[in-house]
Formats: structure tokens, C-alpha cells, sequence
């Protein structure tokens, strides 16, 4: 205990606690952009961080990389747009809050689920880095092979109605996503002499355009009506619709707690990445309320709480695997190594034998950006709730001109507002054509995580009864299998049903 | 009157202005860029950072970075060939990148003689490495290992990774599994979860003491931080090797005087205290290179991996 008092002393220092503080405010600014995310904020943050000490360094990063995450749900409800693609269920549940007027409230609770999964994360990271990340590391490609056949099963479910559209617009973003260097021989794939598209598609770009460039297009069409409904956006006036009432808490309170639960999963396993998990959480909460697609239509309180504490939940037990055996479980944590190394040290084995005074800082600097996170959060968001009171007229050219920077920023320049551009029409048309653009990103985002555990297995395992000294893997196989065939029933009958009117 | 009078005048100033060049020894007037081809966070990228920091104070001008990630520097590459050769901007990264790229993608337009050196700062620590518990501890006792096991199984984080390891088993006749990985994380995860026998690192796996075995150095010559390790060429691979130092590059045509003014700093960079404690904490030793001594590395590793890729009888895609 004696020693612990100076890594307190140090971890509350004031200067420390500024450089906190600050981190915090400027990922919550950062996130509420549409656009631009955690992965951009603390990018974008590095160069700062070689004047400060150690522990000031990777606390200010800690607290930009926790702001941004819970920052971006701002956007995601009020303007539909994400700050980034973990904050799309937050969007279709919360969006349809703030036009029916509880836009206050959505963000209210999406705070509360933020800074709750994120604290939760936190503990459980403190509590179980060194005993957990010696299980991780037996996570191999196998094995993630199994969970990413699982999860986009699982997400290709929450498709909307028709499950032939959603696996037509899964396969779709997997193929996109096939653009770029091959990965074992670096042959050129579907580039077409682009040079720009050698490491892929840039994600944020095709994202942007996907969610937030197309609905622009699809409301300057219907500006008119938008002006009507700005006035609703306003609020109702009423208390209830402005607080997070007992009764709000009541419908979400299982929805956190899984959300915790996921997030922190998944933030665990390395190389699974942050969306993963708010779109589990969110979809699990969808089919545990028995709504289905009335979520998106009229909003729901829970659906938020569940994508954003998981959210949340990701980043902190994302640096479990960072910390205890130097790989990283998301991109924060990817750009944390940079930080580290910057500053002389090693994440990985010996990272709690050699600076363990300085982790001990690192996890109390991380409780305080959690608390902070709370203050900026609800102090931040009158200002940000004014967003809603102005005209649509100026906020969509504001919006597009974000959409750009940010296309722009993360996408190499021009070249992603290009990219942004015709992104945002093929998902204008899959709007209105009900093929669900979420279903595209997330074969997207994790077809190339896909691919290269699919054939590292298949060079790994190179017989069948191999495959038995993979347990994990292979209940996740059997699960994606019954995904599959679960779904197919499901709708089956409900097209009985139909029929049957 | 006065005013038509004024207006000329001005414009003459003006035309005066835009007709006096800069001088070159003036360089840089302005801030000034460094690209690097990978991705923010990485070793090249953390040594970059210290060297802009340590470029900026030298050269008296902001020296911003920017990461243009993809296809292992080529993309970087690719663009940076355009760029005006007026020393705004400049190349900051892995010779390898320049030499082995325009080899086996034949898509791409640069080539090693597009650019000029200004001169080298570091080398990366480029080994075959194996679990700290494999039964070999050279390429001799890791053939016989592999003879034996009938078929091993490579972790392979690049093209040149596997090119490498194609011309080993070709000369040695191995059966090798390639198990592709991205980026040197990927290969580490492999090597410590018992997955792999045999593995290609840039230099990360020093990160993990205790966990590693070097076998053989891929360099023409041996290495800074691994004295002890025989070259590929030395266990009898001839010409098999690919070497990475980190330089500095401009775009061909750019003026004597910069590079010669940017040599100078470099060199002022590789006695600095922050550059001596970031090489020695990410592994990476100082190998400073004069300009010319750059130019002419750069021609022999890219005549070396020429030759390597018709023994090989590599095609380029």
C-alpha cells in the first residue's frame, strides 16, 4: 500500500489531471463531428504527446480515445450521421428519438450508457489484464475465423426485412473490401491501376458516404417536410421527454449490463474491432425486446444504451491484450503503441514488471477520464442540443462540408472525397431500395479481418481432425450454422404468415 | 494618372518578386513535409516523428509528417515520384520499399533511380527468427529440423518475407506452409502462440526477450544489434538477402544545395540524444550513411534482389 501512495499522488497530480481533462474535451468535440472519430482524434493527438511526461502521454490519449467514443453518439442521434461506424446502431436507435422530440433524453441515456460501460471495462481491465491476456493470446486464427463467421451471421440477421437483400449487401461490402493488395503475394486486386486503393478502400470515406452523405441527399429531397419536423426536433417541451426517467432506466438497465458484457468481450479478443460489438449489443437488445423493426422506426431508449455501452466498453478492454502481451485489440490501441514507443516503452510481457508504477497511473488516470467523460458529457450536450434548434437549410451544408473534411482527412486527400461521393450514391440507392447499408459496411469492415484468418487456418490446419483441438472455433462455426438456418426458418414463416392474410 | 502610375508600379514589384527564385541555400523558406509509407504508430513512424522533431530545430523550418500508408511503401512512393522536385517535400523510409517493390508489381510506374538520397540514419534489424524454444539455432540445424518435421509452417508478413523463404526452400528443397499475417504484430501473436516454426521480423520480435530466436540475419552484411547472427549469405544462400536501411529521399532534379544542406542535418541528427534513445528503445540502430554512401546502397540491394528474383524465377504481377 505504501507504495501505491505516490503513483495516487502523481496519477491526481494536477498537471495530469489538466492533460486528462483536456484529452476528454477534445475527444468529445472531436467525436460529435460527424465523421471523424476516436481513431482520427488520437491520431491526429500523437505529435503532442512527445513533450509530455510518460503517464501524461498516454493518460491525455486515454482520455481523447474515451471522449470520442462516447462523443459520437452526439452526432449519431442528433444528425444520423455517426462520428464513426461503432456509433451506426446508436444512429438507428436514437435518431428516430430526436425527431420524435426526445433528443435530450436519447443523449442523456447514451451518456449514461457510455460513461457505465466504459467504467466497467476499465475495472474489469485492472482487475484481470495479466490473468486474461495469457487466454487471448490462445485466441488464434482458427479460432477468430469461427467468431467473425458468427458475428457477421449474426449481423446479416438484422438486416431488415429481407435476409436475401441483406446477405446481397454483406456480400457486396466483402467484396469491396477485396479491393487492394492481395495479402500473401501483394498481387494488385480489383485496383484497376488505382494506386490510391493498393491498402484498400479507406474506410472512413466509404462510411461517411455510405450514412451520412446519403441521407443528406436523401433530405435536401425532402427539405420541406424537414422543416416541419425540425420544429418537433425542438422538443416537446414536456420534462419526461428531456430526462432519463426511472422508467427509461428500468427498459435499459439489461440492456447495459449485456452491452458491458459484449464490449468488453470483444474488446478482449484481439483484431475483432470496436463495431463488432456495438452491433452484437444493439442486435441482441433488438430481438430480446421482440420489437423488431419498430426499433428503427420509432427509436429506442434501450437500443441506444445497448450500442453505446458496448461502445464504450470496447476501448478500455481493448488495451488488455495492449498492455499484458503488446497486441492490439482496436485501433486506439494499435496508435497507443506508437505513444508507448515514443516514450521508450514496450508494451508486453514485462510492461508490469518494468513500469508498473507507471500502469498503476495509467489505471487511475483511466477512472478519472471516466468521471470527467460524465461531466463533459452532460455539461457538453446543452450546448450541442443547440444543433437541433437550427434550420435544416444550414445545418445540412455544414453537415456535407464535415463530411468532406473528414473524407478528406482519412482518405488521402481528394481521392476521399471521391470515394465519399460515389459511396454516398450507391447508398442513396440502397436506401431506397431497402438493402440494408449497414449489413455492406460491416462485410466491409470485417471481410479483410476475415480473409486473412480464414487462410491463415488454411494453411494452419492442414487436416480436418485438426480442427478438434480448436473448441472455440468450432462452437462458433456451429453457432454461425444455426445462425443461418435459424434465420432461414424465421423467415420462412413469416412469409407463411403473410401468404396466409 | 497617379493611380494607372501606382498600379504598374505595383505590378512590377510583383513581377520583379516572382521572377527572383528562392535561393537554394536559402532552403527551406517554409515548412517542409516528410512522408512516410506507413501507417502512424509504427517503428518507422515513431523514428520519423523524432527525426522531424529533431530536422525542425536544424533546418529552422516546421517539418510537418504525413502518413500516405499502402502496399508497403508504395503508395507513399508511387505519388511522391509527382511531387515537384523543390524540396517541400520529402521521403523518410525503408530502402526495401523502393528497391523490391517496382521488382514484383509490374503496375507500378517509380523506379530506385526516380529519386535522390540524401543520405541513410538507421537500418532495420531484419532477421528469420523462431520460437525461443525451437530445437536449431542456425540455418544448418533449422534445415535439418525441417527435413525432418517433413513440412514447417512460415509466418510470412510481406512479399519480400516470402520471396525470401521461396529462394531458401528452393535452394535447400523445403516444404514450406505460408501462413500470411499482417504486419509484424500478426507474426508475433503466431510465433508466441506456438502456431508457426519459422518467421520473417523487421525487427519487432525484440520486443518479446525471451521469446525469440534470431537464426539468420536477411542483410548483405551482419547486423548492428545482432553481431552473433550469421547472414543467409554466409549460411550459403548467395544472394539471397534484402537489405532496409531507412534514408532520405527527394524527387529527381531537386538542387545540389538542399540535399547537400539536408545530408549535413542528418548527420547532425544521428549524434542527437533523442535520436541515440529512440534507436535504442525501439531496436533500431543508428547507421548514419553519407549521400553518396546512400545512392550507391540503394543500387546494389536493388541489382542484389534483381538477381534473387530470377533465381527464384519470380513473375512480376
Amino acid at each position: 500500500m505504501e507504495s501505491f501512495l505516490p503513483v495516487l499522488e502523481s496519477a491526481f497530480a494536477p498537471g495530469n489531471l489538466a492533460w486528462i481533462l483536456f484529452g476528454v474535451t477534445l475527444g468529445y468535440l472531436v467525436g460529435a463531428l460527424p465523421g471523424l472519430g476516436k481513431g482520427t482524434a488520437t491520431a491526429v493527438a500523437i505529435p503532442l504527446t512527445f513533450y509530455l511526461s510518460p503517464l501524461a502521454a498516454i493518460a491525455f490519449l486515454v482520455g481523447i480515445a474515451k471522449g470520442s467514443t462516447a462523443g459520437s453518439a452526439v452526432s449519431a442521434i442528433l444528425l444520423n450521421t455517426p462520428g464513426e461506424p461503432s456509433s451506426t446502431p446508436t444512429a438507428m436507435a436514437g435518431y428516430p428519438l430526436a425527431r420524435a422530440g426526445k433528443a435530450q433524453k436519447a443523449l442523456k441515456m447514451g451518456l449514461f450508457a457510455s460513461v457505465i460501460g466504459d467504467l466497467f471495462s476499465t475495472i474489469v481491465l485492472i482487475l484481470v489484464a495479466q490473468e486474461l491476456a495469457e487466454y487471448a493470446l490462445g485466441i488464434g486464427p482458427v479460432e477468430l475465423t469461427g467468431i467473425l463467421a458468427f458475428s457477421l451471421v449474426f449481423i446479416a440477421g438484422l438486416s431488415g426485412r429481407s435476409m436475401i437483400k441483406g446477405l446481397i449487401a454483406g456480400l457486396f461490402g466483402i467484396l469491396v473490401s477485396c479491393i487492394g493488395l492481395e495479402v500473401e503475394t501483394g498481387s494488385p486486386r480489383l485496383t484497376f491501376g488505382l494506386i490510391e486503393v493498393y491498402d484498400g478502400l479507406p474506410l472512413i470515406p466509404v462510411a461517411i458516404g455510405m450514412l451520412a452523405l446519403s441521407e443528406m441527399m436523401i433530405q435536401i429531397g425532402q427539405r420541406q417536410r424537414l422543416q416541419e419536423e425540425a420544429d418537433l426536433l425542438r422538443g416537446s417541451g414536456i420534462r419526461e421527454d428531456r430526462v432519463v426517467t426511472l422508467g427509461d432506466w428500468r427498459r435499459s438497465a439489461r440492456a447495459i449490463l449485456r452491452g458491458c458484457l459484449i464490449g468488453t468481450g470483444v474488446g478482449i479478443l484481439p483484431g475483432l474491432g470496436a463495431s463488432v460489438g456495438s452491433f452484437l449489443s444493439y442486435g441482441a437488445e433488438r430481438r430480446a425486446s421482440g420489437r423488431g423493426a419498430d426499433f428503427e422506426e420509432t427509436g429506442a431508449i434501450e437500443g441506444v444504451a445497448a450500442a453505446e455501452s458496448a461502445d464504450n466498453a470496447v476501448v478500455p478492454a481493448s488495451f488488455v491484450p495492449l498492455f499484458a502481451i503488446g497486441i492490439p485489440g482496436s485501433v486506439i490501441a494499435a496508435i497507443l503503441i506508437g505513444a508507448f514507443t515514443i516514450q521508450g516503452i514496450t508494451p508486453g510481457p514485462l510492461l508490469f514488471l518494468e513500469n508498473r508504477d507507471l500502469i498503476l497511473g495509467v489505471y487511475m488516470s483511466m477512472i478519472a477520464a471516466s468521471l470527467f467523460l460524465l461531466l463533459i458529457g452532460y455539461f457538453g450536450q446543452n450546448v450541442f442540443a443547440r444543433i437541433v434548434r437550427v434550420s435544416p437549410a444550414l445545418v445540412m451544408p455544414i453537415v456535407v462540408f464535415l463530411c468532406c473534411l473528414g473524407a478528406y482527412l482519412q482518405g488521402g486527400g481528394a481521392f476521399g472525397i471521391g470515394v465519399m461521393v460515389v459511396f454516398g450514391v450507391i447508398g442513396f440507392f440502397a436506401k431506397k431500395y431497402d438493402f440494408s447499408f449497414v449489413t455492406f459496411l460491416i462485410g466491409f469492415v470485417i471481410g479483410p479481418s476475415f480473409e486473412l484468418s480464414l487462410r491463415q487456418t488454411l494453411g494452419l490446419v492442414t487436416d480436418v481432425s485438426e480442427l478438434l483441438d480448436h473448441p472455440v472455433a468450432l462452437v462458433f462455426g456451429a453457432l454461425a450454422v444455426f445462425g443461418v438456418w435459424r434465420l432461414t426458418v424465421l423467415q420462412r414463416r413469416q412469409r407463411e404468415a403473410i401468404v396466409g392474410d | 494618372m497617379m493611380k494607372g502610375l501606382l498600379k504598374a508600379f505595383v505590378a512590377a514589384m510583383f513581377a520583379l518578386g516572382a521572377a527572383l527564385p528562392a535561393s537554394a541555400t536559402d532552403w527551406p523558406t517554409g515548412p517542409i513535409t516528410m512522408l512516410i509509407g506507413y501507417k502512424a504508430g509504427g517503428g518507422t513512424d515513431t523514428k520519423g516523428r523524432v527525426l522531424a522533431k529533431i530536422l525542425t530545430r536544424e533546418l529552422g523550418q516546421q517539418v510537418n509528417v504525413i502518413n500516405r500508408p499502402g502496399g508497403g511503401q508504395a503508395v507513399a512512393l508511387e505519388g511522391f515520384k509527382n511531387e515537384e522536385p523543390n524540396g517541400d517535400m520529402f521521403f523518410f523510409g525503408a530502402v526495401s520499399g523502393i528497391t523490391l517493390n517496382p521488382q514484383i508489381n509490374s503496375a507500378l510506374q517509380f523506379r530506385a533511380d526516380d529519386y535522390v538520397y540524401a543520405g541513410g540514419l538507421t537500418e532495420f534489424q531484419v532477421t528469420m527468427v523462431a520460437p525461443a524454444d525451437a530445437p536449431f539455432d542456425d540455418m544448418a540445424g533449422f534445415v535439418a529440423y525441417a527435413k525432418e518435421k517433413g513440412k514447417i509452417k512460415y509466418a510470412s508478413l510481406s512479399p519480400g518475407a516470402k520471396i525470401i523463404m521461396q529462394a531458401i526452400a528452393r535452394q535447400s528443397g523445403l516444404e514450406v506452409d505460408y501462413i500470411p499475417t499482417k504486419g509484424g504484430r500478426g507474426m508475433v501473436q503466431l510465433v508466441l502462440s506456438g502456431q508457426v516454426d519459422f518467421a520473417y521480423s523487421g525487427g519487432i520480435h525484440a520486443r518479446y526477450p525471451g521469446k525469440f530466436k534470431t537464426i539468420a540475419a536477411t542483410s548483405t552484411r551482419r547486423l548492428g544489434n545482432y553481431p552473433d547472427t550469421e547472414t543467409l549469405n554466409e549460411a550459403g544462400y548467395e544472394g539471397v538477402a534484402i537489405d532496409a536501411p531507412t534514408v532520405v529521399a527527394f524527387p529527381k532534379g531537386v538542387d545540389p544545395a538542399i540535399v547537400a544542406k539536408m545530408e549535413a542535418a542528418l548527420k547532425v541528427a544521428s549524434t542527437d540524444p533523442d535520436m541515440i534513445k529512440i534507436s535504442k528503445s525501439i531496436n533500431m540502430p543508428i547507421v548514419y550513411q553519407t549521400a553518396a554512401e546512400a545512392s550507391e546502397l540503394v543500387e546494389e540491394s536493388a541489382a542484389a534482389i534483381r538477381v534473387m528474383l530470377d533465381t527464384i524465377g519470380y513473375k512480376a504481377s
